[in-house]
């Protein structure tokens, strides 16, 4: 953006633009982050006010009460739990999706929508990959155990703090037995 | 140079305006994006997302159509940064966005996005020209603009003591909105018209044109005519 007061010589800027991108559905990431399991079922959670309590004792802070979880299923076995969710990285909102295994750990994450002008890498495999094998009492901070990419800063600090939460989020889920 | 359409949309006069050789199919498609804004969250539409809202119970949800949570987002992420002072239930009572669902938290819960749609209105109308391949537009609903392109856009303010308009400044690649509270006018440039046009409340409501979420935004504001 440029605003130039009254007076002010004008100077050209140029603007970059890249086009918003809708990459996946949340059904479509739940298919590719557990490609073994036969059936997702949707199931609602409210965390009721203790529960949001030891979140915020968690380090997390809690945004949301209420949280959609789509659950893997192969049989009767859980395979894990996937959560979409959105954050508003430099301007735009992101769209992202979060799986965690049975064992609290994150399998993947996948951006499902990006709108920003930059910071495209972070759809990269390789900023991604970071996350996998993470779980609750990691660091999960970027400048710490994630790395920043240039250029997309906030973008890159946001959807780690939202996967930092719905790791925390799935893992109250799994002690007080909503997973099963 | 250039050529300007009209049309009364969102309660006001929505004027689109392209370069001089662009095609008139182009000024269809940004009226279009902002009648599906208008359509999908005016409290005045029998069928819009806010009006199925406000018929809920306490307690109940509903599915949003798709695409329809990204505003939601933005408008609660908006009012947990600005320390409630962006409410788009204007303390009427709770609810909540999950991902594709609406929740009602308490029966008085009314909501009106009257604070950020039009500027929303204007992005998504913007998004449409440059997806069509325009190369400058500018679009201006009653006031809350964004111009994108190389070509700066000449900003007026009405005066409102001793009547008639006076220059502000000029606009590239960027939005401008102003909003008017009690005697307060308040002014916001921003890269985005959705944040200028709802960061106007936060410093109406505030009376600080230099609230920190403004730097979060890359936004400016100024308040015309201070109570």
């Amino acid at each position: 953006m440029r605003f130039l007061p009254v007076l002010t010589a004008l100077a050209v800027l140029a603007p970059t633009s890249a086009f918003a991108v809708d990459y996946l559905t949340a059904e479509q990431a739940a298919r590719q982050l557990f490609p073994e399991a036969e059936r997702y079922e949707e199931r609602a959670w409210t965390l009721d006010a203790t529960t949001l309590q030891k979140l915020a004792a968690m380090g997390v802070s809690p945004r949301s009460a209420r949280w959609t979880l789509r659950l893997a299923w192969r049989g009767t076995e859980l395979m894990g739990v996937l959560v979409a969710d959105a954050v508003i990285g430099k301007f735009e909102l992101i769209n992202y999706a979060v799986a965690i295994a049975t064992d609290g750990r994150v399998r993947g994450l996948e951006i499902l929508s990006y709108r920003e002008s930059h910071g495209h890498e972070i759809r990269l495999p390789a900023w991604r990959r970071q996350f996998v094998g993470k779980a609750q009492g990691a660091a999960i901070s970027v400048g710490d155990d994630i790395a920043n990419i240039s250029g997309a800063t906030l973008s890159c600090s946001h959807v780690t703090e939202g996967v930092k939460r719905i790791v925390a989020v799935v893992e109250l889920a799994r002690r007080t037995g909503v997973l099963t | 140079m250039t050529q300007r359409r009209a049309r009364p949309l969102l309660g006001t006069l929505v004027e689109i305006s392209l370069p001089d050789r662009a095609y008139t199919a182009l000024f269809e498609l940004g009226f279009a994006a902002v009648a599906r804004v208008q359509q999908r969250w005016s409290r005045f539409e029998p069928d819009s997302e806010i009006s199925r809202f406000n018929a809920l119970a306490a307690g109940e949800s509903f599915a949003l159509q798709a695409g329809s949570a990204r505003l939601l987002f933005m408008a609660s992420w908006l009012h947990a940064q600005s320390g409630g002072l962006f409410d788009i239930s204007q303390g009427s009572g709770g609810w909540q966005v999950t991902f594709e669902r609406l929740h009602k938290l308490s029966e008085h819960t009314q909501l009106d996005l009257g604070g950020i749609a039009k500027g929303w209105a204007v992005d998504r109308a913007i998004a449409a020209l440059k997806h069509a391949g325009a190369a400058w537009a500018c679009v201006n609903a009653g006031g809350d603009l964004r111009v994108f392109g190389v070509q700066p856009v000449a900003l007026h303010l009405r005066d409102e003591q001793r009547g008639g308009v006076r220059e502000f400044g000029h606009l590239e690649s960027g939005s401008f909105a102003t909003s008017q509270l009690g005697a307060r006018h308040v002014s916001v440039a921003a890269p985005r018209c959705v944040w200028a046009d709802a960061l106007t409340k936060v410093i109406a409501a505030s009376g600080d044109t230099a609230h920190p979420v403004l730097a979060r935004f890359q936004a400016q504001a100024w308040i015309h005519c201070a109570p």
